[in-house]
């Protein structure tokens, strides 16, 4: 079964395509990391996947269902996003915030239930804020707000979750507890699908990457072939040192102190 | 925020009998026998425009500053007020004698310039909540500025204009505007109701349109719905009572205080808010000065020091 199916792919925002025949497939139960510079486009895929983004060309499929063929709701029961920035308006309480990812399974005139309760606490539990529910959102700390938006994601009970940049301000207690909780939703059978600048992150927890490039999948393997001196340095353009993870053998990434390579390719 | 849930209410109810009952109660031309029936029939259709307006105002600012995710919206944000203020002035410019004929002209005003604002704001086929915003504020420049135009070119006095800017509930009815009237006044309350039904999505809109989009929400069609609802419907009021500022920014806020942000609860707080402060102000605007004062001056000198109270409370 696969999670996730992109053929011949095309999309621009203006005249430039940002993607043209674009191809991708994403097992079910993968914890796929996708990298690439600024402008490589992981956004752009993370919105065409999530519908909010309609392609120009190609077919996107979902769990083996045409993407065009579903409606808002039905994909937001398929696919959870967590997004870099969730700033909110007004002051909502965590339970109630949580609750919103009730929504794809509620009718308009319905209010939640029983079930949907039980839903929005063991999924602020999973994430470990349960304490946090009865909190304002916008009290609460940014690795705290992060952990709620998750949970407001894993409420709708999605098969496949995509994060956006989830960890990339938050301190490292907090980036290793999303990680955690990530690999424990993939251990439990969710495909994950994490966009992340974190190439030593990513390296740790994925068990395949992604590496854009303008659009391009350069590579797309274990982090082993991904996260080499040879691609980091033809696709960010800098000299990188990398290394083995002592504990888990996975590449780790790291910056020479005085930079003698290549400047950085322009956006 | 539960447990302020039924003093709330409370207050808000009391606040509005109360103003009711003073709105009926006090005013120039006192009870005597000979014409206690005409003034009763005259100050309880008073108090029936100032309840749908006040409501109307309140209820559709809180949509819009939840739509809009921005607590400065209000009603008259999107345009749609000045473009009734202008098809009014017109109507009255033009047609000599037509003064009935205003709030014809004032909701064919507010609905021009609707699809005015729309058109604008509509990008390759997708309508942005910034790109209403900001062909709202311009149209209202726009159409503030044509209000003036046609007073002085029509040879009306400004004091006319300034009660259509500036708002009033001291409507002359004839037969037709009555029923013009018992129209507008189903239309708003099912225009509330529609936007009452619309709450959660309202509640999800406020955490940014994408994240609404990957939680299930249209927000396209919220959005456009939303819009047209609250365009009408102040367009309908606006015809009738001039625009009336204030009560629509403020009162949502006042809302929120006591409930809390969920548009489920807010909406209807702010109709019953919205009817009471606006019913006071009214009170207000005709004891105070000998032939009574434009209404948003005093929903101004009350408006502006509580949301200055809100302001330095929150930061």
């Amino acid at each position: 079964m696969k999670a996730i199916e992109l053929s011949s792919l095309g999309f621009g925002y203006d005249e430039a395509l940002v993607f043209d025949g674009f191809k991708l497939d994403v097992g079910a139960g993968e914890f796929l990391g996708v990298i690439g510079p600024n402008g490589a486009g992981k956004s752009t895929l993370l919105r065409l996947v999530a519908g909010l983004l309609r392609p120009a060309r190609g077919s996107i499929r979902i769990l083996e269902r045409d993407l065009r063929s579903l409606g808002r709701k039905e994909v937001a029961r398929a696919v959870g996003v967590v997004l870099q920035e969730n700033p909110f308006a007004f002051d909502y309480s965590v339970s109630d915030v949580v609750m919103m990812g009730r929504n794809p399974y509620l009718g308009r005139f319905q209010s939640p239930g029983k079930y949907d309760r039980e839903a929005v606490d063991s999924a602020l539990e999973f994430v470990d804020a349960l304490f946090l529910r009865d909190k304002r959102i916008n009290s609460i700390s940014a690795g705290e707000r992060q952990r709620v938006v998750l949970a407001r994601a894993l409420a709708q009970e999605p098969k496949v979750l995509m994060l956006d940049e989830a960890t990339s301000h938050l301190d490292i207690a907090h980036q290793q507890l999303i990680a955690r909780i990530l690999s424990e939703l993939n251990r439990q059978g969710r495909t994950i699908v994490l966009l992340s600048h974190d190439l030593n992150l990513a390296a740790l927890y994925c068990s395949r990457i992604l590496l854009l490039d303008r659009g391009k999948a350069v590579a797309c393997d274990v982090p082993e072939r991904v996260i080499t001196a040879e691609l980091i340095r033809s696709v960010y353009g800098v000299d990188p040192i990398v290394t083995r993870h002592p504990e888990s053998g996975r590449p780790q990434v790291m910056l020479p102190r005085d930079a003698t390579g290549p400047q950085p390719v322009s956006d | 925020m539960q447990r302020r849930l039924v003093p709330g209410w409370v207050g808000l109810i009391l606040l509005f009998i109360s103003a009711a009952a003073l709105s009926v109660a006090v005013g120039p031309g006192g009870f005597t026998g000979t014409n206690l029936s005409a003034v009763m029939h005259l100050r309880l259709l008073r108090l029936a425009l100032g309840i749908i307006a006040g409501g109307v105002l309140a209820v559709v600012g809180a949509s819009l500053q939840g739509l809009l995710q921005n607590p400065l919206a209000d009603p008259f944000t999107m345009g749609v007020a000045s473009g009734a203020a202008l098809g009014a002035s017109l109507t009255l410019v033009l047609g000599r004698s037509a003064g009935a004929l205003a709030p014809v002209g004032g909701f064919a005003g507010a609905l021009t310039t609707m699809l005015v604002v729309y058109g604008l704001a509509r990008v390759r086929g997708r309508v942005t909540v910034t790109g209403l915003v900001l062909a709202g504020v311009i149209m209202s420049f726009l159409f503030s500025s044509l209000v003036m135009l046609a007073m002085i070119l029509g040879r009306r006095t400004l004091g006319e204009a300034v009660y259509m800017m500036m708002g009033h509930l001291g409507v002359v009815y004839t037969g037709t505007s009555l029923w013009l009237f018992a129209g507008v006044a189903v239309l708003c309350v099912a225009g509330c109701a529609w936007l009452f039904s619309m709450s959660r999505s309202l509640d999800i809109m406020s955490s940014g349109e994408e994240a609404a989009e990957t939680l299930g929400v249209d927000t396209q069609r919220v959005t456009k719905t939303v819009f047209v609802i609250s365009s009408v419907l102040v367009g309908a009021v606006v015809s009738f009572t001039g625009a009336i500022s204030f009560v629509g920014l403020v009162v949502p806020h006042l809302a929120r205080m006591l409930f809390g942000p969920e548009h489920r609860r807010v909406l209807p707080g702010s109709f019953v808010a919205g009817a009471g402060i606006l019913l006071l102000s009214d009170v207000l605007a005709r004891n105070i000065v000998p032939g009574g004062l434009p209404l948003s001056i005093v929903t101004a000198l009350v408006g502006v020091p509580f949301f200055i109270y809100l302001l330095r409370s929150r930061l």
